[in-house]
Order: C-alpha cells, then sequence, then structure tokens
C-alpha cells in the first residue's frame, strides 16, 4: 500500500468490527447489500457543499466504496447536511428527509451541525441538528476535508453492516413527537413549507 | 461626465475612481432622477446602510457604477430611525428591487412604492429586524436555543494561548 492512502475496506473489514449483535442471516445479508450501496441526495445546505464534488469525482472518487448522488430525495439512502442550517433551509431539510423512502440516514458534516460553530451566536442559525431531526453521523470540523467524509462514510457502512447503533429513522418514527416539538418551538406553527410563491405584484 | 456633474452639485474626490455626494432626505428623488438620467451614472451596484443608533439615524450610501465600469459615485444621505421612510427608486434602477427588499427584512426601512417588501431571507419573522441594533442577538440565541455542554476536560483556549507564549518568550530569552 502506498504510504499516505488508507485502504478503507481494510478498516472495515477489520476483525475489531466483527459482527457482535444479534441479527439473522438474512438481516446481516441485506445489512451487507445495504452498506454497500448508499445513495446520496444531491442537496449541500451550507459552504461544506463545497467539499462534496472533490469527495464524488475523480480526485477521491468515493463511488468506489458504493456511494453514489442521485437527484430526488425519493431514490436516496443518505442525505449529508454539509454546513449551517438556517432556519430557512433547515425546513427543506425536514421536508426532503420525510420524503426519502426507509432506511435512510443523515451525515452531519461541520462543527455547525455539531454546536452552531462560528454561527454560535447568530439569530438565525440552528445549533444542534440532532434536536430536529435524527444524525446518524457527525464528522467535525471547520470545514472537514474529504478524507474526514470518506471516514464517516466508512464508519457509517460499519454501523449499518453491523448494525451497531439504532438507525436514526427508527429513531424520528418511535420519537416523532420530540422531534415535532422541537421544529415547534422556532418555526411556530409554519412546519409544512408553503410551496407557493407569492408573485403578487411583480408582474411589471 | 463626472465634470457635468461637478458643476451641479458639490462633489468631493475620494479616491482616483471614487466620488462622494451628500444630500438631504428631500432632494434625493430629484438628484438620482437627474444623475440616471443625465449622466452615464446607469447602474446601482450596491445600497449600504449603517445604524447609527447615537444619532438615531440610518445613514445609507447609494453606489452607483458608470457604463464602462471606471468610476464610483457614492451618494450619501442620512434619515430618521424612527419612521424610517424613502421613495422606492425603481423606476430609474430597476435592480434596486432586491437590495431595498434586503434592507426592508434586515432594518425595517419601507420603500414606499416597491411592492417586493414581503419576505426574503428570513421566513415569519416576528421580532424588530435583525440588524437594527436594539436587537440583542445574544439574547434572543439564549431564548430559542440549547447550546451543548462542552467537554467535561476542555481548557480555557485563552489561558493556553498565554501560557504557550509565556513559555516561548522564557525560551528565547534564556538563548540570548
Amino acid at each position: 500500500m502506498q504510504e499516505g492512502f488508507i485502504d478503507y475496506q481494510k478498516v472495515l473489514n477489520n476483525e475489531e468490527h466483527a459482527i457482535k449483535s444479534t441479527q439473522s442471516v438474512i438481516q446481516k445479508a441485506v445489512d451487507w447489500f445495504r452498506s454497500k450501496s448508499m445513495f446520496v441526495l444531491a442537496y449541500g445546505t451550507g459552504c461544506g457543499a463545497i467539499e462534496m464534488p472533490p469527495t464524488f469525482t475523480s480526485r477521491y472518487d468515493i463511488e468506489r466504496l458504493g456511494v453514489v448522488g442521485v437527484a430526488t430525495p425519493r431514490q436516496a439512502d443518505i442525505l449529508i447536511v454539509s454546513g449551517y442550517c438556517s432556519y430557512k433551509t433547515l425546513k427543506r431539510v425536514i421536508r426532503s428527509y420525510e420524503q426519502m423512502n426507509e432506511p435512510k440516514f443523515i451525515i452531519a458534516l461541520g462543527s455547525c451541525t455539531i454546536n452552531g460553530g462560528m454561527y454560535w451566536d447568530s439569530y438565525n442559525t440552528i445549533k444542534r441538528l440532532e434536536d430536529y431531526i435524527p444524525v446518524d453521523m457527525f464528522v467535525n470540523g471547520c470545514m472537514p476535508r474529504p478524507e474526514a467524509l470518506i471516514e464517516g462514510f466508512v464508519k457509517l457502512q460499519d454501523n449499518i453492516k453491523n448494525a451497531k447503533k439504532e438507525a436514526g429513522y427508527i429513531k424520528y418514527r418511535e420519537n416523532n413527537e420530540f422531534y415535532k416539538a422541537n421544529q415547534k418551538k422556532i418555526f411556530g406553527d409554519n412546519i409544512e413549507p408553503s410551496y407557493e410563491a407569492n408573485f403578487e405584484g411583480m408582474n411589471r | 461626465m463626472i465634470e457635468s456633474l461637478k458643476q451641479q452639485y458639490n462633489i468631493e474626490q475620494k479616491e482616483s475612481r471614487l466620488f462622494k455626494l451628500i444630500i438631504k432626505k428631500e432632494e434625493f428623488l430629484k438628484t438620482l432622477s437627474f444623475i440616471s438620467s443625465s449622466s452615464n451614472f446607469i447602474t446601482l451596484s450596491q445600497i449600504a446602510c449603517a445604524d447609527w443608533i447615537e444619532d438615531e439615524i440610518f445613514k445609507l450610501n447609494y453606489i452607483l457604477t458608470t457604463k464602462e465600469r471606471d468610476k464610483n459615485l457614492m451618494i450619501e444621505l442620512e434619515i430618521p430611525r424612527e419612521e424610517s421612510k424613502l421613495p422606492t427608486l425603481l423606476n430609474f434602477f430597476p435592480q434596486a428591487e432586491v437590495m431595498e427588499r434586503d434592507l426592508h427584512e434586515m432594518y425595517g426601512i419601507e420603500f414606499i412604492g416597491n411592492p417586493t417588501l414581503y419576505d426574503f431571507a428570513l421566513e415569519n419573522w416576528k421580532e424588530i429586524p435583525p440588524m437594527r441594533r436594539e436587537f440583542d442577538t445574544l439574547a434572543y440565541v439564549n431564548e430559542h436555543f440549547d447550546f451543548r455542554k462542552g467537554r467535561e476536560d476542555n481548557r480555557d483556549v485563552k489561558v493556553e494561548i498565554k501560557r504557550r507564549r509565556a513559555e516561548a518568550k522564557r525560551l528565547k530569552n534564556a538563548n540570548k
């Protein structure tokens, strides 16, 4: 192996990550297949979106791990919340997340999704993303390099494959009142985004 | 072209390419319409606003650019913070629409005649406009968000930096 490169598949197949949970054989197989084909919604919320093109294109080429970008939430498995999330963006994030089919996972990229980052005193930016939607994997840094994002993907693959953690979508289903109450706290009664654009008076 | 304007108005040259004109609120529309129609300052590139809460005024800077992009003209005027109203510039500079909408949202300035003064970047904002200086950002954040607790073993960064600097200084003096 060339110096400076990490063999991610070797990390993934490491013996310390051997299956310890009580999955059935079929479930094991399904989870293995699932971890090898992750469809990522092509959606960027903040400045972190700039790290995603090199991750997906020839420089880092994450497609070798089975991670592919798709265009619509209906086809996607993974939503990357890349960077700070304002009120207005969060509404769209929630809307996209709720449209995705299960199983679905969220990767939160950057410090801003963890504790607000450099926007800790901003009137318009949320501080902790996992209050509003369940996050499966945090990647910290400001900004995280594509290597960090790839490591996040590999860890998430590991979690999925070995059923190590309870998946976020199950949490969202079971504790839906908690998430909806938090969303209501900042949106008021306008949780559902209205997509009717008001073009009144603009027909000049 | 700037020479002909200089005959009309008291224009001050700030830099080689930057000119400044201070006007009163009453002659705002008249001046802007004259400049837009009879000079080559045809682009409104920016409207800048500063909140001078001590003097109870907003200072607005309309920055115009020539067709050749070689000269900028700043037109400065003051408006009172209370009842901050101005006529819109849509008739002379159509690109003012978004800038005025932004200023209305962030400072609460009302542009009479602009039909697009509804929500822009902030949705359902019910507080006072956030860029006004009486808006207490920190109080708002503390009220609306929970902060994550730091790690138990976290250290004060400033103390650590001070310690390292003192250490470096001590080493430097010792080497001398």
